[in-house]
Formats: structure tokens, sequence, C-alpha cells
């Protein structure tokens, strides 16, 4: 091994590393807490002092799941013994299942919602990226600076006229609505991206398909696409992530029919009293597949991150 | 100093998108300041224009 | 217009490659590839922008459809820029907004100055850190108000347990002065991953060899560390301080759902304020007056960003 005069010694080393990780189990503590909190009853949930340790309880789940209305004794005895175990833990609660709760539905509209529009600004995006990468657009810089500031703009400011249209075009509170919102939202982002990532495909390649007698379109599916891959699929994770995670339009234009999960995770109340292992079943549910995600991915994540944010 | 004056006389962009950066930068501090109404009511106009003023002279030649 | 850029761009791309094409001429190619991105931005973004700043200056009422709609000039802007209300909104998003960066640069920095001493895992430490910033701000935002209670609250907890106080004395989202402070904290919580990747970037773009000249000067590790190491990560931080600084002017999530603008109104950001006025009272004019005010700034700060962004690519 050589020896560097910058590299830092093992004593550095060690400090650093401690400081790092100390503030990582800081970090950690609120998103543990979360999963925790899932899978507590509701009496740990509220316990004093936050119970660290405790007996895991399935009730925010099915309370997650099902919505349930209070019962007396009398009640449960006459509606007879418990199906299954999901009734039974209701039935502890001391309250009867009225019915599935809408959270399956949110769920399923955010996977849906999410990966529509991915899909379909990954299309938009490398078609148009590739036109930008190689085409000589004039005012192009004007172009991807503008398009580049649409994705800074204020959520609510142009929430107010996309509200108004949506409504004139009926497509509020509809699935393809937000698909369309949230394709238009991400582009911005994922054709500067992408720009990036054809840049960087040298044109020889595509030339030498040309002359070999590929017409322009072929080049860009068989040489191009190929090549670009990995962009293309870091780049989706990003628009995926935020479609996934975006608020601020799903709480204004969608309602009962096409509402994602974070704005309906915050509105869970149990039977009396805010149900805060039910809240914490959804936040794990919705937020682990992120986490996952994200630790699965690192290496492309955080590169694309810093990425985007300097490169132009 | 005398640079950046010529620079501003002969058109050029640097100094003009420094002049509009401080513009805006002075706009968003006076948006936001705790100390006087009227400074707020006069920040977006400064904002606005040094904004404006960064998109015309962006096309100005380096 | 877009037709014309479309096929000077085509025109512009080297005939060498055009002579060779069978089928779709490049012109139709570059036009079929744009068009539906330019189309979805036009009817998604730019439509709808330059009808706010219709919109802006009228005293249309989404509320009462059936009323004419008035001209009304510039009485809205005037309305919004004399109230005093909204400048104290302004405040609060611009105490936030402060100490965020300051809390975010300074243990953003921290953090990427340790990681970049290149320990053993520092990769998988470093994942873990950025966890926070991948997740939807507004469920997390909702978890924090958990977090908060008094008593039963693990932050609660952790403050008593740290300091002595009573957990059940003080409430972070229910007290005038602590509630500003919640939803920094928070956000600290969340973002600081962001600038520090940013400062890691920039740590990671300086080339050993300058240390070593200074080491062969005989700098100390302290001069190196202001003349060196700082300087040239100044840009990077700069560009993560205009990115967060955009971002959290317009925050909205994770705040509305933290503290909902209150108690009273401490907490209600710009962008909060603005939901209440064009979703609330549905005074769309007002309210898109108001929006142009908020995107005009921004606009404004981005285009910052961009200058500061050549700067940093021209190293």
């Amino acid at each position: 091994m050589s020896y560097s005069i910058t590299e830092p010694t093992a004593r550095v080393k060690w400090l650093a590393g401690g400081l790092v990780v100390a503030y990582a189990l800081i970090t950690l503590v609120p998103l543990l807490w979360i999963i925790a909190t899932g899978f507590k009853s509701g009496a740990d949930s509220i316990a004093y002092p936050p119970k660290v340790l405790f007996e895991p309880s399935l009730e925010g789940y099915v309370n997650l799941f099902t919505d349930r209305t209070r019962a007396t004794p009398e009640m449960l005895e006459a509606a007879g013994p418990p199906q299954n175990w999901v009734e039974q833990v209701a039935r502890d609660q001391g309250q009867v299942i009225a019915g599935p709760s809408r959270f399956g539905e949110r769920f399923l509209n955010s996977v849906i919602i999410g990966f529509g529009s991915t899909a379909l600004c990954m299309i938009l995006g490398t078609a148009a990226a590739y036109a930008f990468s190689r085409f000589r657009v004039p005012l192009k810089d004007d172009l991807m600076f503008f398009i580049l500031s649409t994705r800074m703009m204020p959520p609510i400011a142009v929430a107010i006229p996309i509200f108004l249209m949506f409504r004139q075009l009926g497509l509020s509170d509809t699935h393809l609505g937000m698909i369309l919102l949230y394709t238009a939202v991400n582009l911005s982002l994922s054709v500067w991206l992408l720009k990036g990532f054809i840049d960087e495909i040298p044109v020889e390649y595509e030339e030498a398909a040309l002359i070999d007698g590929y017409t322009r379109f072929q080049a860009f599916y068989k040489v191009v696409l190929p090549q670009a891959a990995t962009g293309i699929a870091s780049t989706a994770i990003f628009c995926l992530i935020f479609a996934w995670n975006e608020y601020a339009f799903a709480v204004l234009l969608t309602s009962g029919n096409a509402q994602t999960a974070p704005p309906f995770i915050p509105t869970i109340i149990g039977v009396g009293g805010k149900d805060w292992p039910a809240v914490a079943a959804g936040a794990t549910l919705f937020l682990l597949p992120v986490m996952v995600f994200t630790i699965l991915l690192r290496k492309h994540l955080l590169r694309g991150i810093t990425f985007g944010a300097l490169r132009k | 100093m005398t640079g950046f004056l010529n620079g501003l006389l002969r058109l050029r962009r640097g100094p003009w998108e420094m002049l509009a950066s401080i513009l805006i930068a002075l706009g968003v501090v006076m948006l936001m300041q705790p100390f006087a109404l009227a400074l707020y009511t006069w920040s977006f106009l400064v904002t606005l224009t040094g904004t404006v003023m960064f998109v015309v002279v962006s096309h100005f030649p380096e | 217009m877009t037709h014309s850029l479309i096929e000077r761009a085509a025109e512009g791309t080297p005939p060498g490659i055009a002579q060779k094409l069978r089928g779709l001429s490049d012109r139709s190619i570059a036009w079929i590839f744009v068009a539906p991105t330019i189309f979805l931005l036009l009817a998604v973004n730019i439509f709808p922008l330059i009808w706010t700043v219709y919109l802006s200056f009228t005293d249309y009422r989404v509320n009462r459809p059936n009323r004419d709609i008035e001209w009304v000039g510039l009485a809205n802007y005037e309305r919004i820029l004399g109230d005093a209300g909204i400048w104290s909104t302004m405040q609060a998003t611009a105490h936030f907004l402060l100490w965020t960066l300051v809390l975010q640069v300074l243990i953003g920095f921290t953090l990427a100055y340790l990681i970049n001493k290149k320990f053993r895992g520092n990769d998988m430490w470093t994942t873990i850190i950025v966890l926070p910033m991948m997740l939807s701000p507004a469920v997390v935002g909702n978890f924090w108000t958990f977090l908060y209670q008094p008593q039963i609250g693990l932050f609660n907890y952790a403050v008593g347990f740290v300091t002595g106080k009573d957990p059940a004395s003080f409430s972070m989202i229910g007290d005038v002065s602590l509630a500003p402070w919640a939803i920094i904290i928070a956000d600290t919580w969340m973002w600081t991953p962001f600038v520090m990747l940013i400062c890691l970037a920039g740590l990671r773009s300086i080339p050993d060899s300058i240390y070593e000249a200074a080491e062969c000067d005989r700098a100390s590790k302290w001069r190196q560390f202001w003349t060196i190491t700082l300087p040239l990560v100044l840009p990077f931080l700069m560009l993560a301080i205009l990115f967060r600084g955009i971002e959290n002017f317009k925050m909205f999530d994770l705040v509305v759902q933290l503290t909902g603008g209150g108690p009273g109104n401490v907490t209600t950001l710009s962008s909060i304020d603005l939901k209440r006025e064009a979703f609330e009272k549905w005074r769309t004019g007002y309210s898109s007056a108001y929006g142009v005010i908020l995107f005009v700034t921004v606009f404004g700060l981005a285009s910052i960003y961009v200058k500061a962004l050549n700067k940093v690519k021209e190293r």
C-alpha cells in the first residue's frame, strides 16, 4: 500500500467514523420509532415513559385495514365467536369490524399514479432529451433553463389554475389527471438529467449505425437506449420517488377517487382518539419500500442526487 | 470597479448579470426583513426588475 | 413558434447524417421527439402560469363561477404588498429559512468533511443518513407530531432525559415560542443529508495534489482548511444553500402536516397562507397575485442558482 501524506491517520478516521455513526444513529431513531409504533398496542404506544421493549401486536395493522365500531360486551356476546384472528384483534379492543378501510385503495392509487407517471415521463423525457442532445436547437439554453425553472415553481401557486383547468376538462380527482400532472412536473428534472446521460454517449456509435443502414429511429432504440439504460433507470427511480411522496397537488386535486396515500395517512383516526399504531403502520408500509430502494440502489441514487443538483 | 462599469457600458453579460443578481437578492431580503413595511411593499418591484433584467442580459455577449 | 424552432433544429443537424437516412427525416424525428414534452409542459406548466397572471388582475372567485369577472388592475398586488399580515408570514418564512439553512449548512458540511476522511464503511453510513430525505415529507411530518407530543412523545422524553425537564411541561407544536423551532428541527433532520451530499461532491472534487503541495510548504492543517478546503467547496455550498433556500421558501407539505400553520400564525409560511387564501377562502384573483409574487421570487432565485451552477462547472 502506498503511503500518502494526505491520507488521514487511523486516529482521525476513528474519530470521524465515530461522529458520523453517532449522527446516523440519531437520525435513524424517528424512523425506527415509526416502525416500532406500528407493532405496538394502543396502550403501549402512548405509554409514559415511551416503551422501547414491548409485546408486539398487530392491532395497528388490523386497524389500518379495517373500519371498526365500538361494541358493548353484550353486542360482542351476541355477535358470536370471532371468525378469524383479524376479528379477534378487533374484539380484544372491544370493537367489531364494520368493513375494510380505504387504505388499500389509497395505496393502490399511489402505485398506479406513481408507476404510470414514471413510465410516461421516461418515454417522453428520453425522446426529448435525445433531441436536445443530438440536434442543434436554437435557444437551447433558454429552453433548458425554462424547463428547469418549471420544476421550481411553488406547487400551490400553480395549483390554482390547474385546479380550474382540471375541473373544466373533467380531470379532477382522476388517475389520468394525476398521472399527467406528475409527468409534467417530473419531465423537467428528467429531461435535464437524461440529456446529461445521453450527452456522454459518443455520437460516433450512432453515425456508425446510420452508415450501416439503420434509420435514425432504429439507431435511437438499438444503439442509444441500451447505452443510456443505467441513466434512464436512475432517473426513473427519482421520478417514482417524487410521485410517490408528493402531497401538495394530491391534497388539493384529489379527494374521493384518485387520492394517494400521503394525504390519506394523516387522516387516519381511530375509534375515539388518534390511533397512532394504525398511522405508524400505514407510514411503515408506505415508507419502507422507499427505504429498501434507497439502500439497495444507493450507488445510483446518491450519484443521481448530486448529479441532479450540479448538472447543467 | 472600473472594469465593472466598463462592462456595464459595453453591455457585457458578466457585470449586468451581477447587477441583476444583486437586485434579486435585495428584493428577497426586502420581502422578508422584519424592519419596515415600506421595504416589504416595494420588494416585489425590485425582484421583478432584477428577474426581468436577468432574462434580458443573459443574452448579452460574454 | 415551437414548430419553426424544431425545423431550424433539424436544419442545424449535420448534413452528413441526414443524407444517410431512410424512413423518417431528422426534422420529423426531432419534431416527434420534442413535441409531446413541449406540449405537456405548455399545457400543465405554462398555460396555468399565464392564466394565473391573468387572474391576478381580476377579482375572480372559484366558488362563485357565475359572477362576472371584473378587471381590477393592480389592486390585488397593492393589497398584498400593503398587508401587514402577509408581511408577517414572510417573516415566519424568513425565520424558518434562515435557521434551517444555518443548521443544515453547519451540520451538513461537518458530516461531509468527516465522511471524506474515508473511514471504513463510510458508504453505508452515508446511505443511512440520506434515508430521511427520500421519504414523503407529509407522512413523516405527520409522524413528527407524535414525537412532539407532551409527555408521551419520544422527542419530549429525550429532551427531558437530557435536560432534566419534565417532558409534560412543554409542547413543541402547541407553544408559540417553540413551534417555529419544531418545524426547523424536523426540516433539518430531513434535509441536512442533501447539503451533506453536495458538500461531499465538492470535497471529492478537490485533487489530492493541492494538499500535497500545501504539505510541502509546511502549511498547517488549520491553514489548509481555510485556504484550500473552504474556498474550493464554497461554490458547492452556495449551490446547496440556493437549492435548499428555494425549496424551503415554498415549503408546504412537511410544515402543514406538522403544525398546520399554528399555533396562531407563528408557523404560517407563505405557501400555507397562500393555500388558505386560494382553497379555503376561495379568493382566486387575490391568491393568484400572491402566487405570482412567490413565483417571481423563486424564478429570480433560480436564475442566480443557474448562474452559480455555471461557476461551478467552469472549475
